[in-house]
């Protein structure tokens, strides 16, 4: 049987008991805690992030270690709120907070205000991570991209009313599709709230009657500028939209998750107005191909009767008629006559009618119609412009008329004229009437130009 | 001949069938040229879809209530085509 091991104090060299000093220990926790906080508050702290756990109150607990040692961390809720990555085992970082001691376990731990990831920045570290995790969620998959509508009753746009994007929407659109009916939902795109506003205003068109498809997305600009566009919100709401979605963020080398999400990825906000009314200009498109096509082979046909009819005219059996009816007098000449000319008569009368219904499809052909609509609504705002000077002219003569008899109405006319307006003292009345002041009241006297206050020294 | 036409998908449809009638069937003058005639009529119902409308630009808050947009984003586009 070994001895038990001796504890090192106590036996060999007692303590003196006159310099003896016992604390409790709470309290020398709490000395040590003083020195600590005081030493350590503010570190710069870099390790590996391990054991990392966010509590349902919003804190996250975590420890920070390198190789040889560790270090108990915590971050609160506050500054949680601030993390633009999520902190996962594993991620290199830098924290920064102060050195504390947890009293009730005799832990010392770093309360952090701020942590970033050690060698890449915040912002790509968290792209990084929502990028995996929508990946794995299945929503850039190929067969969930639906095909945008050839002709979408209404067209939803959100973006902010003052950027670049909403007019390059716009120009594109009144240039290529005339009758468009497009509803904006108008939104902030970066800083504090942009991305709550756009996932709302994302899922608000999609739920709005008409509203076949949906164009999100802003100008270009930083990586930060363009972050809403990156956030979980965002990307799920275009997910979850029940008509496609066009992202059109930024510029041709900005790829963002709602781009990867999106239905159709545009370059450009100038380019998802492009991509919508492709579809309606691929119907015009094919209506003319169709039109022309169909009175192609009408003309053919016609043209292989007038061809086939001709040469029966002149075969011999037809062509020899006239000759074998000459000697059989005038009678059998205009016989002849008749006959030939109803010959000609026949493939002419064809190509009146054809020549009719040509010029009625000509005259729905969409350059056409364009034009006319064109002159329709020129000649309509002429008139209008003429209309509404006409009557402003109107409007200022009567305003002229009347300026002038106000003129002559005017209290201040009469001032002009050296006329002055008496008031009592409190400006309640103008006075009219000698006996409503008594000597020595004050009174205000209005001139055309300027005011006397005076004093009554005497009446009459 | 002034058959009713209802949609805009069922027109087009309709007007490929003619064309294909047109081009490949060994028809009569006159049934090709009925079948032109409604031709004409279906393209014409569908440019009248895709071009007969007002360009219409509205605001959606968050309510879900429909404004007119600000003079200021369509001055810009009326601007643009009058040059």
């Amino acid at each position: 049987m070994n001895e038990p091991p001796r504890l090192p104090f106590g036996t060999t060299s007692p303590p003196r008991a006159p310099s003896r000093k016992v604390v409790t220990v709470s309290a020398l926790t709490t000395q040590i805690r003083t020195v600590l906080e005081s030493t350590y508050d503010e570190v710069w702290v870099e390790g590996e992030l391990s054991n990392t756990r966010l509590w349902k109150t919003g804190h996250l607990y975590f420890s920070l270690r390198d190789d040889q040692a560790q270090l108990k961390a915590v971050m609160f809720r506050s500054a949680v709120r601030y993390l633009r990555f999520k902190p996962e085992d594993g991620l290199k970082v830098i924290a920064r907070g102060r050195v504390t001691v947890y009293e009730p376990k005799g832990e010392y731990q770093i309360v952090c205000e701020h942590l970033q990831p050690h060698g890449q920045g915040a912002l790509q570290v968290a792209f990084d991570q929502l990028k995996r995790q929508l990946k794995s969620d299945g929503l850039f998959a190929a067969d969930r991209k639906r095909p945008l509508p050839l002709l979408p009753r209404q067209i939803g746009v959100v973006t902010s009313l003052d950027g670049a994007a909403i007019r390059d929407i716009l120009t594109v659109l009144s240039r290529r599709h005339p009758t468009a009916h497009i509803l904006i939902h108008p939104v902030r795109v970066q800083g504090e709230g942009a991305a709550a506003q756009v996932a709302r205003g994302i899922s608000l068109l999609s739920r709005t009657p008409d509203v076949d498809v949906i164009i999100a997305g802003r100008g270009g600009g930083s990586l930060e500028d363009l972050w809403a566009f990156n956030e979980e919100s965002v990307a799920r709401a275009i997910a979850d939209a029940t008509v496609p979605v066009i992202s059109a963020v930024g510029h041709e080398t900005d790829v963002t998750l709602s781009d990867m999400v999106a239905d159709v990825r545009a370059p450009t906000p100038s380019a998802a107005a492009e991509i919508v009314v492709a579809g309606r200009e691929e119907l015009l498109s094919r209506i003319d191909q169709l039109s022309r096509a169909m009175r192609g082979s009408v003309i053919d046909r016609l043209g292989r009767r007038r061809t086939r009819l001709l040469e029966l005219t002149r075969r011999p059996g037809i062509a020899a008629w006239p000759a074998r009816l000459a000697g059989r007098g005038r009678h059998t000449a205009e016989l002849t006559h008749a006959l030939t000319s109803a010959g000609r008569a026949i493939p002419s009368s064809l190509e009146r009618r054809l020549h009719a219904v040509r010029s009625r499809l000509d005259a729905c052909e969409p350059r056409r119609r364009l034009e006319a609509t064109r002159t329709r609504v020129v000649t309509a705002h002429e008139r209008l412009r003429a209309a509404t000077a006409q009557r402003r002219q109107a409007l200022a003569s009567r305003v002229g008329d009347v300026a002038g008899r106000l003129d002559v109405l005017s209290p201040l006319g009469v001032l002009s004229r050296g006329y002055s307006l008496c008031w009592n003292d409190d400006r309640t009345a103008i006075l009219r009437d000698a006996d409503h002041v008594s000597i020595g009241d004050g009174v205000a006297v209005k001139l055309r130009r300027g005011e006397l206050t005076c004093t009554v020294i005497g009446k009459k | 001949m002034e058959e009713h036409i209802t949609d805009f998908e069922s027109a087009i449809g309709e007007l490929e069938t003619i064309v294909k009638t047109l081009e490949g069937g060994d028809l009569s003058l006159e049934q090709s040229l009925a079948l032109y005639e409604r031709g004409v009529q279906l393209s014409r119902f569908c440019h009248t879809r895709l071009e007969d409308a007002e360009r219409r630009i509205e605001l959606l808050n968050d309510r879900g209530d429909r404004t007119p947009a600000p003079d200021a984003l369509t001055q810009a586009l009326d601007d643009g085509d009058n040059a």
